[in-house]
């Protein structure tokens, strides 16, 4: 299959990124991992005339742990991800979807920003990031922006992002002690699929008497992008943890919260069937995360 | 438009214009004639195209000849020396791991990456690290042998069962 024709570039830097953006705004695609970008323009599902590299730029490839919290740069692989020690020790539902993300080859290539701005409601990363409330931080020659990532997804495909900007990473603040989180994905098979579902939990205890603080869930796979469960996360609130507890949330997630559609991977109904198993599952990974603290 | 790159691949380093739409599998194979590496899918699905960049294995046919500008490629053609075919390559011949040979390349440049990071991997590691390699001939089984045997310790107990459960976040 071959690429259509294309004017290559390589920035160095950010400030030259988000000129070469300003100047050529949608004429130009940008290019991380390529993981997704290649095979499209390959599939002739979009064309370009310039396709701008991040991959040169030092500051996206790069995890910095401010103590408080851990700004990770748009560039940043799967890999990276998985092997990077702040992510492993405070993000697990985050790594959970890094490990696992299309094959090993892929995952050498594939970064957190082209997963994100790729913007499929059944990607592996973003689930985890909406439980995680990480901030995308975005950047253009008008200066820059932060916005909620839960606010950024609009339909397949489609983000909150600005022709003239680019995503230079997320922000993340560090859960604190008492706090627990997972993220599972279902599909046919284990390596390089498509998710028939997939949900992340995160929760945060009273030490005292393990009720339940605060919770947050996010659904992939039901809906044009991935969604929050408020109806779960509700009958989660000031409860104290238990099996039966955990089934009730993900019962709410299955009849409440997701609308999923019917197609060859599974049935609609296969798929909130499905949500159920992975909401209590994700939510009693999390507890056990705590009880283990 | 084309560009000037650096690259070396097999050790060899080379200055040459590529253009901007051609992939690394495409430069591999079309400029440098190693043919080795092979194109089943073009689109990240089947791995016969992989090959080693800076030390991480990757889908060429995903990786754009320009962005391998200042890097270091191996590929399947790398691996054998003046003696020989190397010890990876004469297992896949001696256990039987190749039938057609279309994956192996990609397949022996997974497994040559998993050793060269860990002499020892566990069997999940093991298929996991081919788990981006497609082969609609062998069921597997005999690659994973011959992978075996190349480890530091090799596992005489070979457990047949290739659904043995994953990492965690999987069902
Ligand atoms: C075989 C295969 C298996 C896969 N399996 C999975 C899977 O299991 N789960 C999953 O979630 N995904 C999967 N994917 C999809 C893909 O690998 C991921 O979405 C990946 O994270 C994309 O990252 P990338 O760096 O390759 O993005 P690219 O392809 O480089 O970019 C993707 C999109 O984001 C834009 N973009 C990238 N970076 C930025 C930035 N910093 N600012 C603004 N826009 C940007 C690009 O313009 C493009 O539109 C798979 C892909 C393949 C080919
Ligand atoms: S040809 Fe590259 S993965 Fe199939
Ligand atoms: S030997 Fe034929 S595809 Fe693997």
């Amino acid at each position: 299959m071959l690429l259509p024709k294309f004017e290559f570039h390589e920035p160095a830097s950010i400030q030259e990124a988000i000129e070469l953006k300003k100047k050529y705004r949608t004429d130009a695609r940008l290019l991380a991992g390529g993981t997704d970008l290649l095979v499209h323009l390959k599939k002739k599902l979009i064309t370009t005339d310039h396709v701008i590299s991040l991959l040169r730029i030092k500051d996206l490839g790069q995890i910095k742990n401010n103590k408080e919290s851990v700004e990770i740069g748009a560039c940043v692989t799967m890999a990276r991800l998985s092997e990077s020690k702040v992510i492993q020790e405070n993000f697990c539902a985050i790594k959970a979807g890094a490990d696992n993300l299309g094959t090993h080859l892929i995952r050498n290539r594939a970064t957190l920003g082209g997963n994100v701005c790729n913007a499929s409601p059944a990607a592996d990363t973003i689930c985890s990031l909406i439980v995680y409330q990480a901030h995308a931080l975005l950047e253009s020659t008008d200066g820059k922006r932060e916005l909620p990532i839960e606010s950024f997804f609009m339909s397949p495909g489609k983000t909150d992002i600005r022709d003239n900007e680019i995503l230079t990473g997320f922000k993340l603040s560090i859960p604190g002690k008492n706090c627990g989180a997972h993220y599972i994905q279902l599909g046919k098979r284990k390596s390089s699929e498509i998710n028939i579902v997939n949900v992340a939990s995160f929760i945060q205890f009273d030490p005292s008497d393990q009720t339940i603080m605060n919770s947050r869930i996010a659904l992939g796979s039901v809906a044009a992008t991935p969604i929050r469960s408020f109806h779960a996360e509700k009958i989660l609130q000031n409860k104290k943890a238990s099996e039966s507890l955990f089934y009730e949330a993900g019962e709410a997630a299955r009849h409440k919260d997701c609308k999923p559609i019917d197609d060859f991977r599974g049935t609609a109904d296969y798929r909130k069937a499905m949500i159920g198993v992975l909401t209590k599952r994700t939510l009693d990974a999390a507890f056990k995360q705590v009880q283990a603290q | 438009m084309k560009k000037i790159i650096n690259v070396t691949i097999n050790n060899k380093p080379c200055e040459l214009a590529v253009e901007s739409n051609q992939t690394l599998a495409d430069l591999l194979r079309y400029d440098f004639g190693l043919t080795g590496t092979k194109k089943g899918c073009d689109t990240g699905d089947c791995g016969a195209c992989t090959v080693i960049l800076d030390g991480d294995t990757v889908n060429s046919c995903l990786v754009l000849a320009v962005q391998a500008d200042g890097s270091m490629v191996e590929t399947i053609e790398g691996l054998s020396n003046e003696d020989g075919l190397h010890p990876l390559q004469k297992a896949f011949v001696e256990k039987g791991a190749i039938q057609c040979g279309f994956c192996s390349p990609g397949m022996i440049m997974s497994a040559k990456n998993l050793l060269d990071k860990n002499d020892n991997p566990s069997d999940w590691e093991i298929k996991e690290g081919i788990s981006g390699n497609l082969c609609r001939c062998t069921g597997y089984q005999k690659i994973f042998e011959a992978i075996s045997s190349q480890c530091s310790k090799p596992n005489s107990d070979i457990n047949p069962n290739i659904n043995q459960g994953g990492p965690h976040g999987k069902i």
